[in-house]
């Protein structure tokens, strides 16, 4: 075989590998989907699901009307939208303000955040819920924030750390020979240039807090439950009668938004991602 | 000194302070108080009496066979992602890295949706359709090469390979996102002089290639050793801990004891024991992380 063809032959393997990959990574939520349309989605095989012989829309109108769907959308996206805000709002400066200080505190800091950051969430979750017994806030949706934020906030550090670092020196030495002040310095020399780690962090923390299940399930009273504790009373209820149509239209409902999300700012995911790996 | 100067002059610690405090107050504090409950006696259904203990709860902990139990699992747990995913994650970021594949942001997109998809959707997917016994993916494509497949999450010799296997599945992109970046800050004549002193494929990888992207090797198996090592949600949702207690790792159990058993004390114990356990891993990989940087500098 000469190189040429060799190459080819590579090249087509290649090709292969990243195709089985994606169908492995693609099947299960599109099965999910599938079913979602399918009038009986139990005892059908998945072939039979793909092909949508019995399509419908009941299974989501079932969904709709009495999985108190809204009601838990709501909480979700409340939760998720607070987390977002406070988060940036808090971290970014942190971050910032991070690099600026002496070695010895600064890396002790990062130690700290580091430690928060592989924080298992149950060690979080079990005193948050006597501490919100004590505050009043048992099962609220503000005791569920918070608990959301003492994730976000170590993970968001973390990341932006990392942009920071980005900020070529020479451009805020510049700036302070200038005569730019240290409010300034921040908001219109090293913040523009972490925009796209803005981007990211937003986007990371929303998908975040809307997947997170442990907390809501610990925390939040009936009033505060978000969908990922919605779908799996939901399916407690139906389980029994089997319905996997209407559960599957449930589930999809609950990861379209994200998904959707995902494939529109992947850019920003795959950036905000890969920050934290080439940092000290 | 110079860095003493740009903190007075940019006063960082102004931008600093509030993260902090908020840090303090919803991280440091519920922490510490994990660690007081841990040492005491507490029950929920009686939560004014608490008794300190002292180290009690530990040595009860750890003379405990359930407790042993779930100290193995999520170690078997957590080993099996974290391979499972690095060497998975290696492989497709070798193939998208590829010269001549075209599309290479298209497919890492779709490669990212198992990692972004809800890990409780990801419990009840492959719970109902793809580790479902009669008609779920697996089984069926088993029995398209005649096999029958087991009763993969009710059985207890096969329900922890199904969870850890669906749990790497979602975490997977995480290794091949970071692995290709790094692959991909490989400079070509890196290769050409590989080839030029006659390394074969294996060699490349493994003199040239491997080396260069340690510190992104770390970094990954750190990442998926820490959120194998907490998972909760997807285990829960496909098993309950469940069948018997053979997919019952620490997360769950320190559930089952503080909201179940109403033994906040035991709870926070196990709980608290996880805590440790990272610190020193996040210890480690600051020391490793600093002496790769200092023999690479």
């Amino acid at each position: 075989m000469n190189d040429r063809s060799k190459a080819n032959v590579k090249l087509a393997g290649q090709y292969f590998g990243l195709t089985v990959w994606l169908i492995i990574s693609l099947l299960p939520p599109v099965i999910l989907l599938a079913a979602a349309f399918n009038e009986t989605a139990m005892f059908r095989s998945p072939l039979a699901l793909l092909t949508l012989r019995d399509f419908t829309l009941e299974n989501f109108n079932v969904a709709f009307n009495t999985g108190d769907f809204w009601f838990y959308f709501r909480n979700s996206v409340i939760i998720a939208v607070a987390s977002v805000i406070i988060s940036v709002a808090v971290c970014v400066p942190m971050a910032y303000g991070l690099n600026k200080l002496r070695p010895r505190i600064r890396g002790a800091l990062s130690f700290a955040v580091l430690a928060m950051r592989f924080l298992p969430h149950v060690v979080l979750a079990l005193p948050l819920f006597l501490i919100f017994v004590d505050l009043g806030l048992s099962g609220s949706r503000t005791g569920l924030l918070f608990a959301h934020l003492a994730i976000h906030i170590p993970f968001a550090v973390w990341m932006m750390v990392g942009f920071f670092e980005n900020v070529p020196k020479e451009m805020e030495e510049a700036a302070i020979v200038d005569g730019c002040g240290p409010w300034k310095l921040f908001w219109s020399i090293s913040l523009p240039v972490v925009r796209p780690g803005l981007n990211a962090l937003a986007i990371l923390i929303f998908i975040m807090s809307w997947n997170e299940y442990l907390f809501a399930l610990f925390l939040a009273g009936s009033d505060a439950q978000p969908l990922t504790v919605g779908i799996t009373r939901f399916m407690g209820g139906v389980e029994a009668g089997a319905q996997y149509g209407v559960i599957a239209a449930y589930a999809s409902l609950i990861v379209l938004p994200v998904i959707i999300f995902a494939l529109l700012a992947n850019r920003y995911i795959v950036t905000g991602m890969t920050a934290g790996a080439v940092k000290g | 000194m110079q860095n003493n100067f740009l903190n007075r002059y940019t006063r960082g610690w102004y931008f600093v302070l509030p993260g902090l405090i908020a840090m303090l107050l919803i991280v440091a504090f519920p922490l510490g108080i994990a660690a007081r409950f841990s040492l005491h006696d507490v029950l929920l259904y009686d939560f004014d009496n608490q008794w300190f203990v002292g180290i009690d709860n530990y040595i009860r902990a750890w003379s405990d066979p359930l407790f042993i139990n779930s100290v193995k699992v999520t170690a078997l747990f957590t080993l099996a992602n974290t391979l499972g995913c690095l060497l998975v994650g290696l492989l497709v970021a070798f193939m998208l890295s590829g010269k001549r594949i075209r599309f290479k942001a298209g497919w890492m997109a779709l490669f990212l949706l198992p990692f972004v998809m809800t890990p409780v959707i990801v419990g009840i997917t492959w719970r109902l359709f793809m580790w479902e016994p009669d008609f779920g993916v697996i089984n069926q494509i088993l029995g398209f090469f005649g096999m029958t497949g087991p009763y993969w999450l009710t059985d207890s010799s096969t329900a922890l390979f199904a969870t850890a296997l669906t749990n790497a599945w979602h975490l997977t992109p995480m290794a091949i996102l970071v692995l290709y970046a790094a692959l991909t800050t490989i400079p070509d004549d890196m290769y050409e002089a590989a080839k030029v002193d006659g390394a074969g494929a294996f060699q490349t990888l493994w003199y040239v290639v491997l080396p260069m992207i340690r510190a992104h090797i770390l970094f990954v198996s750190i990442i998926i050793m820490t959120s194998a090592f907490r998972e909760f949600d997807m285990v829960y949702t496909m098993t309950g801990g469940g069948p018997g207690r053979s997919t019952t790792v620490m997360s769950i159990l320190a559930y089952n004891r503080g909201i179940a058993n109403q033994d906040m004390g035991m709870a926070n114990t196990i709980a608290f024991t996880m805590f440790m356990i990272m610190a020193v891993v996040a210890w480690l990989y600051i020391k490793v992380y600093k002496v790769n940087k200092e023999a690479s500098a």
